[in-house]
């Protein structure tokens, strides 16, 4: 089934953004030296497509075993993590590093504790102190900017 | 000689050295833990380097990608899992030699191939990126753009995918390349009316997401089965006998594993099979391989150490990695604006040197780590990866933050983790998407600057002796294997290897 869908997509993707490319600004002709914007990503779109029409041919079909819970977990934490970034980066990742700790098997309170709290806070101290990185406002973070 | 020296005065600062011994350490630990290999370890610590001046920030990367590529060894051994890809060819005789209850004269073994390895692979970095750098003076744009073509050609032969899914993977990195304005025209392109897209997708965003991220994912799917440490009592040098049987092999491996890590894109993992395989051919007792054959560790270690000088000497002097966590290192340089090329030796040949004398230091500090710290860092291999894993994503996250402190570039690396975790998973691997991001602009640049030169005929490239000879090298990296493959089908000597 992959052999087909994977390639189909990536044509797909391919044809959208080749499509997007046709509505690039055009240097006008008297003005142009060398290529206009669109004709090299152009030509790698069409070398993309070329070559996935030939790996739906040719390539042999890979045997998948199905991608586990723990895999769609750690993918919803992460979305759940792209949302909790929009209030405090550092509260999602928080609740990011103990849901993933959780959900991997880590029971132990000073485990979680150590991977929820324990961790953003240090690596906010060392990249705000050592590094002087200014971190986007937040609920959490507002607590240390003031 | 003058530059040689500045490079290692400049290399003799008392914090650098610390910052370098903390960085091998550092180096060493990575990797030892399960999933971290030197291309995410370099691409994870990348962004702590921002802040630094260009020697210590590229010295560090430097030492991690040795460093991490030695410890390999380490798990090899005594739990038959490869901390790196590299080393895979190392647990094949390394862990037969382990369960015999000679862990020690296998990690002496490992040490010391490693040490000779890596030492004479920057001797030749030494010798030959100047030399490189020197022929590479005279060449115009359409040699530079036959070039880059060239190193992308390299890509098929790369990573777990199939050479056609490797180019492909390769090609949607440079269309990735493409995104913000171009630089001739200054025409926006794949923006989306995002400001910060202006000026492109940072590499380190991408890179921390298809290598740490994804790396997480892949992980998820492989959390059950605990290795089991083997027990030694303290690592052994080699034995007289020993070096009387191996010293061959070494000198052989590590020719081997320079030579490979010189072409563009390839790296240890390939120098360390080719070197295993050449050592078992070229051994007096090639039935004990797989057994617990000491030329077999000698084998493997001397040429995927080796590899990574070799590595570096297209990345400095050409601007082409010529491996995957060279990939890395280059996107250093660029981020520290500085240019690799001919005219790093002319115009920053202090850094230049500099660089070679921390790698040169790097595989001498091997010696001690392996001696006292093997027993050590095989046990980092048992931090619990639900520890491990959430800490990596704080990092990966923060780090994709701290270059241009945009949240943009966080969803970017969140982004490029669960696609690199899909592309692997459908048999594309992520480095040539990294490599292909790189040398993108590169590639689109310099056949700009060819058509301007040559005036729009861009057959012309083809009339030129050098664009002509990449060319052709192209055609050989991209057809060979299939009309060697052709040959083998039809001659039934060569298929059954005799």
């Amino acid at each position: 089934m992959t052999r087909y869908v994977v390639p189909c997509g990536t044509i797909l993707l391919c044809l959208i953004a080749y499509w997007l490319s046709t509505r690039f600004d055009e240097v006008p002709p008297i003005l142009l030296r060398g290529m206009q914007p669109a004709d090299f990503p152009q030509m790698v779109l069409l070398l993309i497509i070329a070559l996935s029409v030939l790996v739906m041919v040719f390539d042999p079909p890979i045997e998948h075993a199905p991608i586990g819970l723990n895999a769609w977990t750690s993918m919803g934490l992460f979305a759940v993590f792209a949302l909790l970034a929009q209030i405090d980066l550092f509260l999602g990742l928080g609740v990011f590093a103990g849901g993933l700790a959780y959900a991997w098997g880590e029971r132990r309170i000073w485990g979680i504790g150590l991977v929820s709290v324990l961790s953003p806070a240090l690596i906010f101290l060392l990249f705000d102190q050592a590094f002087r990185i200014r971190f986007p406002r937040g609920l959490l973070t507002d607590l240390w900017y003031g | 000689m003058e530059p040689l020296l500045a490079g290692l005065y400049a290399l003799l600062d008392p914090h650098l050295l610390v910052l370098l011994f903390a960085a091998t350490l550092g180096g060493v630990i990575i990797g030892a833990l399960p999933g971290l290999n030197a291309t995410t370890g370099a691409a994870l610590l990348l962004p702590f380097t921002i802040t630094m001046e260009p020697i210590p920030a590229i010295a560090i990367l430097t030492t991690i990608y040795c460093a991490a590529t030695f410890a390999g060894a380490i798990t090899a051994i005594l739990i038959n899992t490869p901390g790196t890809s590299a080393s895979a060819t190392t647990c094949l005789d390394g862990f037969p030699l382990a369960q015999r209850g000679e862990a020690g004269r296998a990690l002496g073994m490992a040490t010391v191939s490693s040490t000779i390895g890596g030492i004479i692979s920057v001797v030749c970095l030494m010798l030959a990126a100047p030399l490189m750098a020197r022929m590479a003076y005279n060449f115009a744009p359409p040699e530079y753009f036959a070039l880059t073509v060239f190193g992308i050609s390299m890509l098929a032969t790369i990573g777990d995918g199939t050479p056609m899914k490797n180019i492909i993977a390769g090609a949607i990195g440079i269309v990735l390349a493409t995104v913000g304005k171009d630089l001739l025209t200054t025409v926006e392109r794949f923006t989306f009316g995002f400001n910060e897209l202006s000026e492109g997708i940072g590499f380190v965003p991408v890179m921390i997401g298809i290598f740490g991220i994804s790396e997480l994912l892949v992980q998820a799917d492989r959390l059950n089965g605990e290795p089991k440490l083997i027990h030694m009592k303290a690592i052994k040098l080699p034995s007289r006998d020993d070096y009387r049987r191996v010293w061959k092999t070494i000198l052989r491996s590590s020719g081997i594993g320079t030579f490979i890590g010189i072409l563009p894109a390839e790296g240890a993992t390939v120098a360390s099979m080719i070197g295993y395989n050449e050592a078992r051919r070229w051994s007096k007792t090639p039935e004990e391989f797989g057994k617990g054959s000491v030329e077999g560790i000698a084998g493997s270690e001397a040429a995927n150490n080796s590899a990574t000088g070799g590595a570096m000497v297209p990345t400095l002097a050409l601007g082409i990695p010529g491996s995957p966590t060279a990939a890395v290192i280059l996107a250093g340089l660029m981020v520290h604006g500085l240019q690799p090329g001919p005219t790093m030796f002319t115009q920053q040949a202090e850094f230049a040197y500099a660089i070679f004398w921390a790698m040169l230091l790097v595989n001498i500090t091997f010696i001690f780590v392996g001696l006292f710290g093997a027993k050590l860092f095989a046990r980092v291999t048992f931090v619990p990866v639900q520890i491990l894993w959430p800490i990596v994503f704080c990092f990966s996250i923060v780090g994709a933050y701290a270059l241009d402190q945009s949240m943009l570039d966080v969803y970017i690396a969140l982004g490029a983790g669960v696609a690199g975790y899909f592309m692997r998973r459908f048999g594309y691997s992520v480095v040539p998407l990294a490599i292909g991001l790189i040398l993108g602009g590169m590639l689109e640049k310099r056949l700009g600057q060819s058509l301007i030169m040559l005036d729009d005929q861009w057959w012309l490239m083809f009339t030129r002796p050098l664009s002509l000879l990449f060319f052709v090298l192209t055609i050989l990296a991209l057809f060979g294997p299939y009309v060697w493959r052709l040959f083998k089908q039809r001659d039934p000597l060569l298929s059954t290897g005799e």
